[in-house]
């Protein structure tokens, strides 16, 4: 039996079934067919999406989760959540059974305790019948922090402003001002919401009502105004008009619903497949769907088959499946450094390799999706850079084939699409539209792409650095070909990081060159480029100089991680940290403990050779790499002999 | 081959160190040695790894500055000039965000350190060093010599951008035609007589004149200026109601009342928001030294001109459109304002249409654009041109962007630049990116070959 081809052929195997498996579930069955809900294309945030991301990204935004138990305890899929809480009819003031979903993450104490809440430790999650007594008291705090500058707001002032913006965005949902679900026949540029129909069909039936009802209603506002000493007259004829307004608008309802009905069919179907749904009728709720996307008219070209695939997408979640595969490639190639170095190797490699066709394919579907460059926000950066480094260290693997390649790219994919699946919690859609002044354009696709694929080598190279002083220190690992191999490596990938930050930088000043005219404005996020291109310099040419051996260069390009840390995070943080009182800056935070591990790691490089596990007494290997000065003195034409 | 040149080297192991070979080498005989005598030291590798961590610094401090100062005045401290002195306040203000210093430490004092013209000059004069001194114009060097051409025109371009470069605005309403450009970051106090229908006399006092405070008096000018005060920035707040604070309040056309009152300069990091300068003057007669009112004089007869009163600046909202002031002498009646320095063009443009399109349902902008009439008797041109984000209009050595919009989607902002060496940074990329291209591309090749082997 062939060992060194069965084992890599297995974990293959196992990872394609795993991606199986996770491509096939997740999709709600049952005699509902939720499916074809959740794939109707709505609008929401300015984007045509399938009601399945709205859903997603609503709960995820006051829930940080993307499913929520019901009353049962039972994980129930976002699009439930949705469909429950949307009332048919939108001026209802009956809860539908979401009001007592415990969706809202509350974490802060105090707020919890302006609420009179009881903490749950685990879950902090709570619903809004739970907050309802003291909802008075919420929305007033968040009208006094509402006049409050952001930046001044206390921790506590923040997340009250927050919860209160977390329920508006739940009544949005619940009273049909979200989302928008007809597209207008008039104009492409403008889609319906449900409440726009209900509207509609209110003033058609309100300009209906004949004027005995009108008396009617009159009278009994004037009774009502009695009972609770309110004093009409001093009231603006306005208001009064309007009072008498919502006291019919309630009284007509039979009649609205009748308009709405014979109106608007789509808006009918809508309320059906609502009422359909909350009365858990799967037939009837099926036609309606069905009957709705009927009724819904044209979409725009290619929306249908775009939100039919998004679905697909969020179902699968691709870069979380990546972050579970990247932690079996991690386990695969750390095995591998302790026993059977060449075929544990080999299942890393290719295992890691089906991830990054995940990982690129899952690329391209959002770029599909938005139809823009790969990079459009902090999100989409890391899952990019992610990439990057996958990409460099499998290429690095594949020319040394040593299992650091392996290990680095696993470490670096999993950390990555981590930090890619926090951010994701506090944005909501990740798919969000770009401001005009970030509109499509040659210079600006580039740019962002080669600049995050700097990031990538320049944080590539500080993780080989890593590697280099952890195996030398602790283990004696670090051999004479491990020592060239992994110094090799950190040199080229600290040239090729040289060329893609310095040209990503260009690229972004041009882009605004053309943008506003001004090629270079010294603001912190240009500054925070060019310090990545000035950093790698300075390592070439530390190196090219002598200045520094493989050591050297190993602990200069850890401090290279901490200043990519600075421009990809920092420079973020210290406009809207530096006012704001206290810290609930978690990315802040982190990009502290980040610092503190790499000067951490920069002082355990800089301990003395002898004290390393790999060296001992014994003095490192000597150099293999080329040194500007030594070479020119020595009359040598170039890099010496490998 | 290394071998030998290892027996012949005095020293079992060969030192980088410069000083020593210097030491060792002969005295030199011609103008050529001794040139690159003199360089030698000039040109180490040393000095450029250290001006590279110098430069480090000074970008890190220098954005960091732009949490508390604006950033055109950062740029002048830190990256335009010879040398600056760092506060050590900044550090404690990066403490605050990344670890949790205390909200209220202050630290007095700062220390020295060179600016980015000297840095930049020390790196390029290190650069050309090099080049004269160690690099021969081989084949396999040529990536290298393309890279540091190239740094060398990114270099200069951002010397010629610093010193020539020239932002300003213009401000078109819909269907109205201009032919001046606002130059944001200089003022000027303008004096304006209109009686004559061809032509408006003009005379102007720059901001920079006004700062240095006291009298102006010139020919030129109908009446004498006294400075009282100038600021840097101030902010005007409309007053409630019956409000009555110290000090003058000023009426806006619709009626609003307003408070002027001094203000510290905007940050860089925060906003976008401009510096909104005003001075406090006293027009004084020709002559006998008597005081001239204006619509806005106090009761020591002191006028505030404001930015806050030029309408262009606030992008013609209707809440602070002001009317003008005027001085009376001499038996003309002379429009008083502080505006950003006018200059006049050749050529006009007339707005004929702003568009604005968001996304459905949001106010995030999708995309915004300008269509105009570009007049230039001087060349007989008149065409229509649609000016938007990322596509400007180039035309007499200014380029025009599309840069904002008044509120009511009515009219429109365009920054116009005047860069004489806005084509140099394109070319420089171009050639570093060639440069490292062939570069690391041939060391790539040749490793691959060798592992290969």
């Amino acid at each position: 039996m062939n060992w060194s081809r069965i084992i890599p052929g297995t974990a293959v195997g196992i990872g394609a079934l795993y991606l199986l498996m996770a491509a096939t579930s997740g999709a709600p069955s049952g005699k509902m067919d939720l499916a074809a809900a959740a794939r109707i294309p709505v609008v929401a945030e300015g984007r045509v999406k399938p009601l399945d991301t709205v859903a997603r990204t609503s709960l995820m935004l006051i829930s940080s989760r993307q499913t929520f138990k019901d009353k049962e305890g039972e994980t129930r899929p976002a699009i439930q959540f949705l469909l429950e809480t949307m009332l048919s009819n939108p001026r209802s003031r009956t809860p539908t059974v979401a009001w007592e979903y415990k969706v809202f993450r509350i974490e802060n104490d105090q707020v919890r305790n302006l609420l009179n809440l009881e903490n749950r430790p685990g879950s902090l999650r709570y619903s809004l019948v739970e907050i309802q007594p003291r909802w008075e008291e919420l929305h007033r705090e968040a009208v006094r922090v509402d006049n409050i500058n952001e930046k001044e707001r206390s921790v506590y002032e923040q997340k009250v402003f927050e919860l209160r913006q977390h329920i508006e965005v739940f009544l949005k949902l619940a009273q049909g001002r979200e989302p928008r679900i007809v597209p207008s026949a008039s104009s492409e540029e403008d889609w319906f919401t449900y409440e726009h129909f209900w509207d509609a069909a209110e003033r058609e039936a309100l300009a209906q009502v004949d004027p005995k009802q009108f008396d009617e209603a009159a009278r009994r506002l004037q009774e009502y105004a009695a009972r609770n000493q309110l004093d009409l007259n001093a009231l603006s004829e306005q208001a009064r008009q309007d009072l008498l307004d919502r006291l019919l608008r309630h009284e007509i309802q039979p009649q609205t619903q009748e308009i709405l009905a014979r109106r608007y069919p789509a808006a009918e179907a809508w309320s059906r497949m609502l009422t359909a749904y909350q009365a858990n009728k799967p037939e009837e709720f099926n036609q309606a769907v069905a009957d709705f996307r009927k009724a819904q008219g044209t979409l725009p070209a290619g929306a249908e088959q775009r939100a039919r695939f998004e679905v697909f997408f969020n179902n699968f979640a691709p870069f979380y499946q990546c972050m579970v595969l990247y932690v079996l490639v991690f386990v695969l190639a750390c095995s591998a450094f302790l026993a059977y170095p060449e075929v544990l190797n080999r299942a890393a490699f290719w295992l890691a390799g089906l991830t990054l066709v995940v990982h690129s394919l899952a690329l391209l579907v959002r770029m599909y999706l938005q139809g823009r460059p790969p990079v459009t926000n902090l999100y989409s950066s890391a899952v990019f850079i992610g990439w990057g480094c996958v990409c460099l260290g499998l290429f690095l693997e594949w020319i040394f084939r040593n299992g650091i390649g392996n290990v680095v790219a696993a470490v670096t994919g999993f950390a990555t699409t981590l930090v890619a699946h926090h951010l994701a919690e506090s944005s909501g859609d990740t798919l969000e539209m770009m401001r005009a002044v970030l509109d499509t354009n040659f210079w600006l696709a580039t740019h962002v792409t080669c600049i995050t694929l700097g990031y990538s080598a320049t944080f590539f190279a500080g993780f080989l650095g890593i590697l280099f002083v952890v195996l030398g220190l602790f283990t004696p690992r670090l051999d004479r070909e491990m020592f060239r191999s992994l110094s090799q490596m950190i040199y080229g990938v600290v040239c090729f990081a040289t060329l893609l930050s310095f040209v990503g930088t260009v690229l972004g000043g041009i882009w605004a060159d053309q943008s506003w005219g001004r090629f270079w404005g010294w603001d912190p996020k240009e500054n925070g480029a060019l310090l990545i291109v000035l950093m790698n310099a300075l390592i070439l040419h530390a190196r090219w100089g002598g200045l520094v051996k493989q050591r050297g260069m190993a602990v200069l390009a850890i401090a290279g991680n901490m200043v990519v840390g600075w421009s990809w995070f920092g420079t973020n943080q210290l406009g809207v940290g530096l006012h704001a009182y206290g810290f609930n800056n978690t990315l802040a935070t982190g990009l502290s403990i980040f610092w503190a591990t790499q000067i951490a790691c920069i002082a355990c490089g800089l301990i003395p050779t002898r004290y390393w596990a790999s060296f001992g007494k014994a003095s490192p290997p000597a150099e293999n790499l080329p040194v500007l000065k030594r070479v020119r003195r020595q009359g040598n034409p170039g890099i010496q002999p490998g | 081959m290394s071998q030998t040149a290892i027996q012949t080297s005095p020293d079992p192991k060969p030192q980088p160190d410069i000083d020593v070979s210097v030491a060792r080498r002969k005295q030199p005989q011609t103008v050529w040695e001794w040139v690159k005598y003199v360089l030698r030291p000039i040109a180490s590798l040393r000095l450029t790894v250290v001006l590279f961590a110098l430069s480090i610094f000074l970008v890190f401090c220098g954005t960091l500055a732009q949490v508390e100062m604006g950033l055109w005045t950062t740029m002048d401290t830190y990256f335009r000039s010879a040398f600056v002195l760092i506060p050590f306040q900044l550090f404690v203000q990066f403490g605050k965000v990344f670890f949790h210093f205390p909200r209220e430490w202050q630290v007095a004092g700062s220390f020295p350190f060179p600016g980015g013209w000297l840095l930049g000059g020390l790196l390029l004069a290190n650069l050309l060093a090099a080049h004269l001194v160690r690099f021969k114009c081989t084949w396999r060097r040529s990536g290298i010599l393309l890279i540091h051409a190239g740094l060398i025109i990114m270099m200069l371009s951002e010397l010629v951008t610093g010193l020539f470069a020239v932002e300003s605005r213009m401000t078109i309403a819909e269907g109205e035609t201009v032919n001046f450009i606002d130059v944001q970051r200089q003022l000027e106090l303008a004096l304006t007589d209109p009686s004559n229908p061809k032509f408006d006399d003009v005379v102007v006092v720059p901001a920079w004149i006004l700062k240095k405070g006291g009298r102006i008096s010139t020919d030129d000018l109908p009446v004498d200026i006294e400075v009282v005060e100038y600021m840097d920035n101030s902010s005007l707040d409309p007053l409630e109601g019956g409000a009555n604070p110290e000090g003058p309040t000023f009426r806006s056309a619709v009626g609003s009342r307003f408070k002027l009152t001094r203000h510290s300069e905007e940050s860089g990091a925060a906003s976008e928001k401009s510096d909104f300068p005003s001075v406090r003057v006293r027009f004084l007669e020709k002559g006998t030294g008597k005081p001239l009112e204006t619509e806005q004089s106090d009761r020591e007869g002191v006028s505030t001109l404001s930015l806050w009163f030029y309408w262009n600046a606030t992008s013609r909202i209707p809440f602070y459109q002001f009317a003008p002031q005027h001085v009376k002498t001499g038996g003309k009646t002379w429009t008083v304002e502080l505006r950003p320095r006018r200059v006049y063009q050749p050529f006009r443009l007339h707005l004929i249409k702003f568009t604005h399109k968001k996304y459905i349902g949001t106010n995030t902008p999708k995309d915004f654009s300008s269509l105009v009439q570009v007049t230039d008797p001087s060349r007989h041109e008149d065409r229509q041109v649609k000016i938007s984000m990322n596509e400007p209009l180039r035309y007499a050595g200014e380029t025009f962007y599309q840069a904002g919009f008044f509120p009511n989607e009515k009219g429109t902002i365009l920054q116009v630049v005047n860069n004489p060496g806005w084509l140099m940074p394109y070319i420089s990329c171009v050639i570093v990116a060639l440069g490292m291209i062939f570069h690391f591309g041939l060391h790539l090749v040749e490793f691959l070959q060798r592992r290969v082997a």
